[in-house]
């Protein structure tokens, strides 16, 4: 009767149940990263958007996210299946928060609505083997996705008003505003809920900035220049030469 | 203003409201495991209450029917949990912080208990069954089973001083070839910088604590038999 090797023989199942584990956590990881990455990108490209090349950099940047989908969520995809899929939240959760930012951004300025959770996830179906769960973005991450989007909405709207579009700065006003309402109602009740409150406290803080640089271009008129201290360029004299 | 903001407002205000009902039904259900959780807490306090009586002597068999009555209630407890998780489907790992804590006791004790009982470990299996828990539908999680075993070899050190004051000169040497197993198993695992690892790297010195008990239990030739000479004279007086 050995208890010790009784002992080790016990430990050997849990060290291959934690290496087995901790090695899915890490590609987990690896994928999260890089659709944070990716996803960035399609950000960046949709920030490029001017009065004049608007359907080709929006062009891309779908094509951008469809990449990001076909080549990172399928991976994502596969580790994710059953109780991993909330097991490993805080691994992926990131990326996948990053990839809803740059959707409904990617959404909002090629038609001006928000791109839903149910439409997020039914583009996400395709890409499942019929063997395979499809991966379905959870609430959480949609809504926290979203409590980002409306900082780079935020730097859109102030390069929108430099550019002259002072209409799509308006619709971004009214769209952020909405957004805002809705979220205040339902952060309470999350599971991160502190996580939320301080994205809550930046989003009012965009909303703010971005009703700000509208009231100065219906108070201001042509003479409008740019709000100063956000990330937007200062165009300002290119801005002055645009309007009108 | 635009012409389709009004049925943007629609769909948004939909989506919107049916994440309101969803995150009140989570909300709801975390309040039902907070309520059953607190009762396994004080199911475990009530167990540790009753093992603690081995450090004043209390015989064993006795301790441990009183606290095999509480894993009755604990083993409810864990039943209503499964229920509750039931109605939300592979959904164990969204909830499971918070039982985590709670849970790491409960195994603690029951390892202790255990090996009160045995003088082996309670392996992962075995207190999943004491617990009528089963790794299919709502289990005892692997690092919560190890968590657990960790604290109970905090509570060993204690143990062995208080029995060798009670005049129990074997227990040294029983408990520090267990531990000493209990650490060579562990370090087979391969761990993370994480709370499992920092309670890991705690059992090295309970382990050289109770060595140093045995140390001295030994060098005065107490093993053999016969109590130490001042022991003697108190018990004299006593």
């Amino acid at each position: 009767m050995s208890t010790e090797s009784s002992m080790k023989d016990a430990f050997s199942t849990y060290a291959d149940y934690l290496n087995n584990f901790n090695e899915k956590r890490e590609r987990v990881v690896k994928v999260s990263r890089d659709i944070t990455m990716n996803s960035k990108k399609v950000i960046f490209q949709v920030h490029r958007l001017s009065k004049d090349n608007k359907e080709e950099v929006l062009e891309k940047a779908g094509k951008d996210l469809e990449a990001v989908r076909d080549q990172h969520f399928a991976r994502l995809m596969k580790e994710l299946q059953g109780t991993d899929f909330w097991k490993l939240r805080r691994a992926y959760s990131p990326g996948v928060q990053e990839y809803v930012e740059a959707a409904t951004f990617y959404k909002f300025c090629l038609s001006g609505t928000l791109c839903t959770l149910d439409e997020i996830n039914t583009t996400l179906v395709p890409l499942s083997d019929p063997s395979l769960e499809p991966l379905q973005i959870n609430i959480l991450d949609y809504i926290l996705g979203l409590a980002d989007l409306t900082g780079e909405l935020m730097r859109m709207a102030i390069g929108r008003i430099s550019d002259g579009e002072i209409e799509f700065a308006q619709r971004i006003c009214q769209f952020v505003r909405q957004i805002h309402r809705e979220l205040m109602l339902v952060v309470p009740k999350m599971d991160d809920s502190y996580d939320m409150k301080s994205k809550m406290e930046v989003m009012l803080q965009s909303v703010i900035k971005i009703e700000n640089a509208c009231f100065s271009v219906h108070v201001r008129g042509l003479e409008y220049i740019p709000l100063l201290g956000d990330n937007a360029p200062t165009s300002y004299l290119l801005g002055a030469a645009d309007v009108e | 203003m635009a012409g389709g903001d009004g049925q943007v407002s629609h769909s948004l205000e939909k989506q919107f409201e049916s994440f309101r009902v969803q995150l009140e039904e989570s909300a709801a259900l975390r309040e039902q495991i907070r309520a059953v959780v607190m009762e396994i807490e004080s199911a475990t306090r009530l167990i540790q209450a009753n093992l603690l009586l081995v450090h004043q002597s209390r015989p064993i068999p006795e301790v441990i029917e009183k606290a095999k009555e509480k894993i009755v209630d604990l083993k409810q407890y864990y039943g209503r949990l499964a229920e509750i998780l039931e109605e939300c489907p592979g959904q164990y790992y969204r909830y499971h912080g918070d039982w985590r804590s709670e849970t790491q006791a409960v195994v603690s004790q029951l390892a202790f208990m255990h090996w009160l009982e045995t003088g082996t470990l309670l392996v992962h299996t075995e207190a999943e069954e004491k617990l009528g828990l089963n790794s299919l539908e709502f289990g005892l999680e692997t690092e919560d089973y190890l968590t657990g075993i960790c604290f109970m070899s905090n509570d060993l050190p204690r143990y062995v001083v208080n029995r060798v004051t009670a005049g129990d000169y074997d227990c040294p040497r029983k408990v520090m070839n267990f531990l000493t197993d209990l650490h060579a198993a562990f370090r087979m695992l391969n761990l993370r910088n994480d709370f499992l690892r920092k309670k890991f790297d705690s059992m090295k010195y309970d382990l050289r604590r109770v060595e140093e008990v045995y140390y001295d239990v030994k060098i005065r030739g107490l093993i053999s038999g016969g109590d130490p000479p001042g022991v003697q004279a108190v018990q004299g007086q006593s």
